[in-house]
């Protein structure tokens, strides 16, 4: 009797629930995060049917991936989406650099919430707003003729592969800038001193000091960038044109030709193709130094 | 007392700052300071916190610039020259490694910079390495290294430079009391085998002491007082100083009467008489100060003897400090004053609280201080 007791209090007593609580999270990622990519798996393999797919064992679906043009599309897009990472590098990790150097410590925090405001903007509506920019008649053609600085107007940077890269950067750099900032703690004020003592210019500073010192951060603000280039479908569609397509739009288009497992494969390919990259990244930076406190 | 560093030659000092001043907003953080540094020696900038004597040094080495005045490096004047185009190089408060270079990138990193050939720049490591006590850790990591190795990993980043005005900042302020004892005798001994100009500030006085050859007091934003550690220590000349060094008794009190090689003060409670040299007027407010250790708790035969200043006290406690004992006293003014004993001399020593004893000096042991 006593020992129904005490199993009833360990399931149902305050400590019970608080060992409960404690697993919570477990079954959220299991249910929510391990089993779709499980399942996604399983899928890629399985025997395509007219609107769904019946249990089997079939590599159809890769096969298919490998020999269409979808392979090498899909290598495009990880090239693009690549420029999109060094392009975001470029341009967002100086900003980075410039708040912890030359902003008021208190204020710093402040400045890099600013880069959140334009995800307050539904991302559909963002990505759109490129158009008229990026068009042939767009602000930037109309500016730049204006100027004189051009007489046709440029037509590469949309419904092009440019295209896509640039809306890809508009999307995600903010993702540099955060990751660039919490790297640039690993880059204290008193290294800077020292170079000033020594006499290592600039450029030579950023190479041999600041790049080294941040890389971990630098390296998991580019898997962000390069991930969503790769997978987000929506860039591609509003501003990528015929040829201009990323791996989340084969999926995309894949799904809505009822080819489940192909979709399933394309992902699995996706999922492969990050767990590489971590890797590689990981025995480069060793990407723990990230959770890291500097002390 | 003879300066040891006062230059019979031609050369000009290392450092020389004329009218020298650093403003922070409202706040003079260094106010107009004159200060000279004769070469090859070991000169302390000691002073309390936020007294102006890490501005001064980060203005030596280029850090920052100045609101006033020059600054002039071996007769040069470097005011509106970057650090690295000065004679100077600085070690830092904090383990200021490159944290992702081993020790020998960390110490090659400036002869790098400087385009050294490989060959070279090994060879100057080496040497530098085994001057600061660090053979065969060319391979290790800053954060495999205990504080006082990140120390001397900076000191020889600093020497292999070959400047001639080596700063240091607070370098041993991180570092427990044991360690810090070690490293000063052993800065000291680097600094007297190579002999370039150390300047080393601290707010430690024991660190002081233990390594300068000069000291200068830095409070305020002003340059106190400059002397060898023994004037610094055995004679401070400025109140401020007295209250600094050592564990000093300061009682102030209005000059009652002066002669040729001494003054007479009223401490309120009783006359005291001082030899000075000093001028002071009849009426000023000075202080005497007198160190702890020379100051005794008189018996009735001491304090018969020739030129031994007595004043009544009550005997509060003792404490023990291990080589030393302390023993408060209160003066009748309500000053409490320290006498400091070898705790093995002091078997029957002391007294117990409330008693009522008669302390003195020797008249020559104490200190006039008119500023």
């Amino acid at each position: 009797m006593s020992a129904l007791l005490a199993i009833r209090d360990s399931l149902m007593g305050e400590r019970g629930l608080q060992r409960w609580a404690f697993y919570i999270p477990v079954v959220f990622m299991a249910l929510f995060f391990a089993a779709p990519v499980a399942l996604t798996l399983v899928w890629s393999v399985f025997e395509r049917t007219m609107f769904w797919m019946e249990p089997g064992f079939t590599l159809a679906a890769y096969e298919n991936f490998f020999t269409s043009a979808r392979a090498e599309n899909y290598v495009y897009s990880m090239i693009h989406s690549a420029v999109a990472v060094v392009v975001s590098f470029v341009i967002g990790f100086p900003i980075a650099v410039f708040v912890r150097r030359r902003v008021v410590k208190a204020a710093q925090h402040r400045v890099i919430l600013l880069f959140i405001l334009p995800f307050m903007i539904s991302e559909l509506v963002r990505v759109f707003a490129m158009r008229p920019v990026l068009g042939r008649n767009g602000l930037l053609n109309t500016g730049l003729m204006e100027l004189g600085i051009i007489s046709e107007p440029i037509t590469i940077i949309l419904f092009s592969p440019i295209g896509v890269v640039i809306g890809d950067v508009i999307s995600f750099l903010p993702f540099m800038v955060f990751a660039g900032f919490l790297a640039m703690e690993a880059v204290q004020t008193y290294i800077f001193e020292v170079c000033d003592d020594i006499g290592v210019g600039r450029a030579r500073t950023f190479r041999d000091i600041i790049v080294p010192l941040a890389a971990p951060g630098i390296f998991a603000g580019g898997v962000f960038i390069f991930v969503n280039s790769l997978g987000v479908a929506l860039v591609p569609t509003i501003l990528g044109g015929p040829g201009a397509v990323n791996a989340g739009l084969i999926v995309n288009q894949a799904i809505v030709a009822l080819d489940f497992p192909l979709a399933m494969a394309i992902s699995a390919i996706m999922l492969l193709t990050l767990v590489v990259l971590l890797y590689v990244g990981h025995r480069l930076f060793d990407l723990t130094k990230i959770l890291q406190p500097i002390s | 007392m003879a300066e040891p560093f006062s230059s019979t030659n031609t050369e000009p000092p290392a450092v020389e700052v004329v009218g020298l001043g650093k403003n922070y907003g409202p706040v003079k953080a260094l106010d107009s300071v004159n200060l000279s540094i004769a070469q090859g020696g070991y000169t302390v900038l000691l002073g309390p916190s936020g007294g102006g004597k890490t501005t001064l040094l980060r203005l030596l080495g280029g850090f920052i610039r100045p609101t006033a005045g020059k600054i002039l490096l071996h007769g040069r004047d470097v005011s509106g020259l970057p650090p690295n185009q000065r004679p100077t190089t600085m070690v830092f408060q904090s383990y200021a490694l490159f944290p992702h270079m081993n020790v020998e990138k960390n110490v090659g990193y400036g002869l790098k910079i400087q385009k050294k050939t490989k060959t070279d720049i090994a060879a100057s490591v080496e040497r530098i390495l085994s001057l600061v006590g660090l053979e065969g850790y060319n391979k290790r990591m800053p954060h495999e290294l205990s504080g006082g190795q990140q120390q001397r990993v900076q000191l020889a980043r600093s020497l292999v430079l070959e400047r001639d005005i080596l700063l240091l900042d607070e370098p041993l302020a991180a570092l427990d009391a044991k360690l810090r004892k070690d490293m000063c005798i052993e800065l000291k001994r680097i600094q007297e085998k190579i002999g370039i100009t150390f300047v080393h500030v601290t707010h430690n006085q024991e660190e002081a002491m233990t390594i300068a050859d000069r000291i200068a007091i830095i409070a305020d934003g002003k340059i106190v007082e400059e002397g060898s550690p023994r004037e610094i220590y055995e004679r401070p000349q400025r109140k401020f100083t007295a209250a600094f060094v050592g564990e000093n008794n300061l009682i102030e009190g209005k000059v009652i009467n002066v002669n040729g090689d001494g003054l007479t003060m009223d401490a309120g409670f009783a006359e005291l008489a001082a030899i000075t040299k000093k001028q002071a007027s009849v009426g000023s407010e000075i202080a005497i100060s007198i160190r702890s250790e020379l100051i005794r708790i008189l018996d009735g035969n001491d304090g018969q003897a020739e030129g031994v200043q007595k004043i009544p006290a009550t005997y509060l406690e003792e404490v023990y400090l291990g080589l030393t004992t302390m023993h408060l006293v209160r003066l009748p003014n309500g000053v409490e004053v320290a006498v400091r004993r070898i705790s093995d001399d002091d078997a029957d020593f002391g007294g117990t609280a409330g008693q009522e004893i008669i302390v003195g000096w020797n008249r020559e042991d104490a200190g006039v201080h008119t500023d």
